[in-house]
């Protein structure tokens, strides 16, 4: 379908987005291909280093698995803040990084572990780093005529092994104004070993961090260090304004979220 | 005064006799009326805030699926009249669709008629507008201004309104009191926004001639004004109020809409619907409630005594007038609020502007203005440093000077303000309150506490109207009721207007059970469309328990005195010896010689020969009764009797803030409330905890936005943001009973409960918190990003 009509076709998955665009007639597809019934796009399985969810996999199925939760607990704190629970019950894994919203939380998960998404087209199948696919604003490097199959989720085999996501929106469940994430692993001493992090809202896509997390290793993360390294990563930031939230107070928020987030993963992993 | 424990029914927690209906997914709203073969209409807006309509081409439009018609200003203007203008502007006219201009972006052009609304909307996006683009303005203060671009050029200026009405001699105490202070407060432009749109579906029928219009609506004189403005015959406009309105609090009007269908049906001749889908209803529904600023002046004493207010209150209507101007004439009735202040100048300045045009919501302008006062109540009292509650004692009103006239000339009936708010900080325990704002503080977090107290004006004697435009000389404000008791002895009530979540099913059943000592449960009660009812004004300015009420029990007391009547004629004695007891006559002394509620309807339906002479057969009493103290004109210096009851409520609120990222949560909230007799408890409840989200929403939300070029900034529910439950606090209310000596059971309203004094209290706490960096806002909402740079700008200040 997608090969044969080309732009003129969208994928339907959740529709927690797509409908509301489609009402508003902000979206017009002349085609609409659902993608619910699809079985293999709708897993989770865990593995040695790396979880891998179908991407028509409910967002409701994933904050709830178990063994997800054990080796890549950054989604499900993420998930948390996903719209509401009647969202989530619809709305799709891949869907929402699809949709790509820079303000979204689980495109800046994948930003910040280093996802990779399986992309499946009638010509064939590649692979995308997170940091490639998420291309502007609510745009992504995928071609017209390619659906997301999978996502491919990093797991830290490190045991002391900490995250946290963390976000400020108006509302509870509204999309936020900043969010951050943050997963550090310490070794037996406290010492860092890995970190990463980054932010939401502040620029076209979610954006990590991984120059400035690189400095952490090595450290004992105390809040200075901390402070010193979300400000660094607030001061790459080039937020947009709107109603709700000026360019200043993002960036701002973006210091403050980035190091709450990681402050909040440090504790995690001190208690490991 | 009357004891709360001699009423059997009222003020009893009973089940609200609406509830069984809504909550099993019963009702029946202006989205379930389908008519055969009805048509369905989509609406070109306009794109600009001022633009002159160059060409409009339909052609593609009309030969799109499904088209019946397209229809534009030129035809619609030329074949109907201007909606009534309550100010004396007789050029700023009104139609639902523009003709040569528009006036605001999201102003109806043209509408489709077509076989569905999906249809409606594909052949409307091919109607191709041609506009120039004029000058507009969409500030106030500019829109005042000797250059500004003019709204209506007709009108001459953007000013709709203006007067400086000075009660009592303001300028002596300004000239003697110990201190002044002054400020502006910025109301923001927020509304009531139900889950449903406004709706209306009209059918003509050419052969009885008559125009059948269901509608979602809460407007007084609907019938007569759709009529007028179609010009029909008021007889030729049947409006069905058995239709169950989705939300209101006063922003379902709906005249625009109902003239347009009423227009398309009559010319088309099928039945058409038109419900507004969200981007219409909040843009070009006409449902934005004030937007108003007031310069504040206060001459007060060292003791914390007020001396004179003086209030500059400027309002942007929008780009039309409607009843909008009246939002600030009703607040004379209570400007001093529970305060004895000797002195007012109150000076209202309508103005124009090119947004949305104003409509009525919940207070009809009171909150606003209440939150103007409460602000100036703290800010004397940290002038002063004196405690804000001290200055609130101070100045209120004690419960022996009641009745208490104010300045402005209206007459408080009732209250014991000082009792309120003692139950309300002995219920918040107030001293732990302040402890645990002060720990919080201590933790190096932000943390006030807020407290406003304040009126509510209820009754609905809409004197305003007169006040501010003497060429409309109208002091009738009357409500009424039918009451039938039928053959087989089964009572109905038949009121006359829709409901909007009021309750008044449960209101008038609840008073008939009352007078007529029957059980409310077997009392049913229908409404009469427009050319079967009674007078009524509509359920505005929180006046039904009071009018409705009123009316009902007029009724039933009629029907009381009939029977009692039957059974002193029967007996050969006098209605004196008689007693009525749970629906029976009885001699008293004699509970068993009587006559049984089924005897007595009997004789009145069926037996004339035992009827006393000259009563009227069947068993049936109307009751039209004027508000207490209605009637009277306003004196030159512009004093008046405007609404006859005044409950109060007091808040108390705890807000902490996050100082690193402005935000605010509401942790502590309790509302003391005093409407005095409750005639169902559940339902002012009700209202006054949802009173208490929409004003939260007033606070720290919501508001319709506008970009400079004049396009609605907040049109979605992502960008207008109402509170959910997450955002409203566990609320507690605390009540109190002072009745009215003005109503039949000492009743007063309550339908704005809450929401008139918890943007003031919320925004006292958000300041108390501030306070300590010595900052404040006065401007509504109160934004994270307004607290925010309210921080920062004074952590910056402090730095340098
Ligand atoms: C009230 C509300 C609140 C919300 N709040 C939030 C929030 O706080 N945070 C947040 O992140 N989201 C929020 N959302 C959005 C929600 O998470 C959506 O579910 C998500 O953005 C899209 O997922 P979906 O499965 O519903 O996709 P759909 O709406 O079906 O599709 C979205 C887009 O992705 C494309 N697409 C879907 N699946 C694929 C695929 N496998 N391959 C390629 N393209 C695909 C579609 O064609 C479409 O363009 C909210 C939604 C609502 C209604």
């Amino acid at each position: 379908m997608l090969a044969t009509h080309g732009e003129s076709a969208k994928l339907l998955a959740g529709g927690q987005s797509l409908v509301p665009m489609m009402a508003m007639r902000l979206v017009r597809p002349g085609w609409l291909v659902d993608i619910n019934e699809i079985a293999v796009l709708k897993f989770v399985a865990v593995e040695k280093d790396v979880a891998r969810t179908g991407a028509c996999t409910r967002q409701c199925v994933v904050e709830r698995d178990e063994a997800l939760a054990a080796r890549v607990p950054l989604l499900r704190q993420a998930l948390k803040w996903v719209g509401h629970i009647q969202t989530r019950n619809r709305g799709t894994v891949g869907g929402s990084l699809a949709h790509a919203d820079p303000c979204a939380e689980l495109p800046l998960v994948a930003q910040v572990l280093g996802a990779r998404m399986l992309l499946r087209s009638a010509k064939g199948a590649r692979t995308l780093e997170a940091e490639k696919f998420f291309s502007g604003p609510m745009a992504t490097s995928a071609r017209p005529d390619e659906c997301l199959e999978e996502i491919h989720w990093p797991a830290w085999s490190w045991r002391r092994t900490g995250s946290a996501f963390t976000e400020i929106s108006v509302r509870h469940g509204d999309f936020a104004m900043v969010s951050a994430a943050a997963q550090v692993a310490i070794d037996g001493d406290g010492r860092c070993v890995r970190a990463a992090f980054g932010v939401g809202g502040a620029g076209g896509t979610p954006l990590a961090f991984p120059k400035i997390a690189a400095r952490l290793v090595g450290t004992r993360l105390d809040d200075a260090a901390v402070s010193d390294a979300a400000h660094a990563a607030a001061a790459e930031t080039q937020p947009g304004s709107d109603l709700h939230a000026s360019a200043e107070y993002r960036r701002h928020l973006a210091g403050v979220l980035a190091a709450r987030a990681l402050r909040e993963a440090r504790e995690r992993a001190r208690s490991l | 005064m009357r004891a709360m424990t001699s009423f059997r029914y009222i003020g009893a927690k009973r089940r609200a006799k609406e509830h069984p209906r809504f909550v099993s997914g019963r009702g029946r709203f202006v989205a379930d009326i389908a008519l055969p073969g009805m048509k369905h209409v989509a609406l070109v807006a306009s794109p600009h805030a001022s633009a002159r309509i160059v060409s409009i081409k339909i052609e593609k439009a009309l030969a799109a699926p499904g088209v019946l018609y397209v229809l534009t200003g030129e035809e619609f203007c030329a074949n109907t009249d201007s909606l009534a203008i309550g100010v004396d502007a007789p050029k700023v006219t009104r139609f639902a669709l523009a003709k040569d201009v528009v006036r605001y972006a999201g102003e109806w052009v043209a509408a489709v008629v077509a076989d569905s609304r999906a249809l409606a909307e594909d052949a409307a996006e091919r109607i191709e507008v041609e506009y120039e683009p004029l000058p507009h303005v969409i500030d106030p203060e500019a829109a005042l201004k000797a250059d500004a671009p003019l709204v209506h050029p007709a009108h001459g200026s953007n000013l709709l309104y203006h007067r400086t009405f000075v009660w009592g001699p303001v300028e002596e105490a300004f000239a003697n009191a110990e201190h002044k202070i002054a400020f502006r407060a910025v109301w923001g432009r927020s509304a009531t926004v139900p889950i449903e749109t406004f709706g209306v579906a009209a059918q003509w029928d050419a052969g009885t001639g008559i125009l059948d219009i269901w509608a979602s609506i809460q407007m007084p004189k609907f019938p007569d004004q759709v009529a007028r403005a179609l010009r029909f015959p008021g007889n030729a406009v049947r409006v069905h109020h058995d239709v169950d309105v989705g939300g209101s609090y006063g922003v379902k009007r709906g005249l625009k809409h109902a003239v347009l269908v009423g227009y398309l049906t009559k010319t088309l001749g099928v039945p058409v619907r038109f419900i507004e889908d969200r981007l219409e209803n909040l843009r070009g529904g006409d449902m934005q409630g004030p937007d108003r600023f007031f310069d504040m002046q206060l001459a007060f004493d060292t003791d914390g005594a007020i001396r004179a207010m003086k209030i500059r209150a400027v309002d942007d209507v929008g780009a039309y007038a409607g009843r909008s101007p009246f939002q600030l004439g009703k607040p004379v009735t209570a400007i001093c609020g529970p305060y004895a202040i000797g002195a007012i100048e109150y000076e209202p300045t309508s103005v124009m502007t090119n947004k949305t045009p104003q409509e009525a919501v919940r207070g009809f302008g009171q909150s606003p203005t209440n939150f103007a006062i409460e602000r100036a109540i703290d800010r004397v009292a940290r002038h002063l440093g004196m405690d804000s509650i001290e200055v609130r004692k101070r100045n209120f009103i004690r419960k022996d000077q009641f009745p208490y006239t104010i300045p402005s000339g209206s007459t408080y009936d009732s209250g014991d303000y000082h009792a309120v708010l003692d139950k309300t900080l002995a219920a918040i325990d107030y001293g732990s309150l302040v402890r645990a704002r002060d720990e919080v503080r201590r933790s190096g977090r932000l943390a006030g506490i807020g407290i406003a107290s304040c009126l509510e004006p209820s009754g609905g004697n809409s004197a305003f109207e007169v006040l501010m435009n003497p060429k409309n000389e109208n002091t009738t404000w009357m409500d009424s009721c039918l009451v039938r008791v039928d053959l087989s002895g089964a009572i109905t009530g038949v009121i006359n207007n829709s409901s909007a979540g009021q309750g008044h099913e449960s209101l008038v059943s609840t008073v008939l059970g009352e007078i007529l000592e029957r059980d409310p449960e077997t009392i049913r009660v229908v409404r009469a469309d427009s050319l079967t009812a009674l007078p009524s004004n509509s359920p505005v300015g929180s006046r039904m328990a009071i009018m409705l009420g009123g009316a009902a029990a007029g009724a039933a007391k009629t029907i009381k005195e009939t029977l009692t009547a039957i059974a002193a004629h029967n007996f050969e004695c006098s209605p004196e010896d008689l007693e009525y007891h749970d629906g029976s006559v009885n001699v008293k002394g004699a509970s068993s010689k009587k006559f049984s509620w089924d005897q007595l309807v009997e004789i009145a339906h069926r037996k004339f020969h035992k009827l006393p002479p000259g009563l009227e057969p069947g068993l049936q009493a109307k009751f039209v009764w004027e508000v207490p103290t209605g009637g009277a004109l306003p004196t030159p210096e512009g004093r008046i009797q405007i609404y006859p009851c005044y409950a109060f409520e007091a808040h108390v609120v705890l807000v902490e803030i996050d100082p690193d990222t402005g935000k605010p949560m509401i942790r502590r909230y309790v509302c003391g409330h005093d409407c005095g007799v409750m005639i169902n408890p559940d339902i002012v409840h009700g209202m006054t905890y949802g009173g208490i989200a929409h004003g939260i929403g007033a606070a720290l939300y919501e508001k319709f936005a506008y970009t400079e070029d004049g396009q609605l900034a907040s049109g979605t529910f992502m960008d207008y943001l109402i509170p959910s439950a997450m955002e409203v606090p566990a609320l507690a209310i605390v009540d109190h009973c002072t009745p009215s000596p003005l109503t039949t059971f000492g009743q007063k309203g309550s339908g704005e409960a809450g929401y008139l004094g918890a943007p003031a209290a919320i925004a006292n706490a958000v300041n108390d918190a501030l306070d300590p960096l010595g900052a404040s806002i006065d401007a509504l909402p109160i934004s994270h990003l307004a607290i925010w740079s309210a921080i920062g700008a004074r952590k910056g200040a402090a730095s340098t």
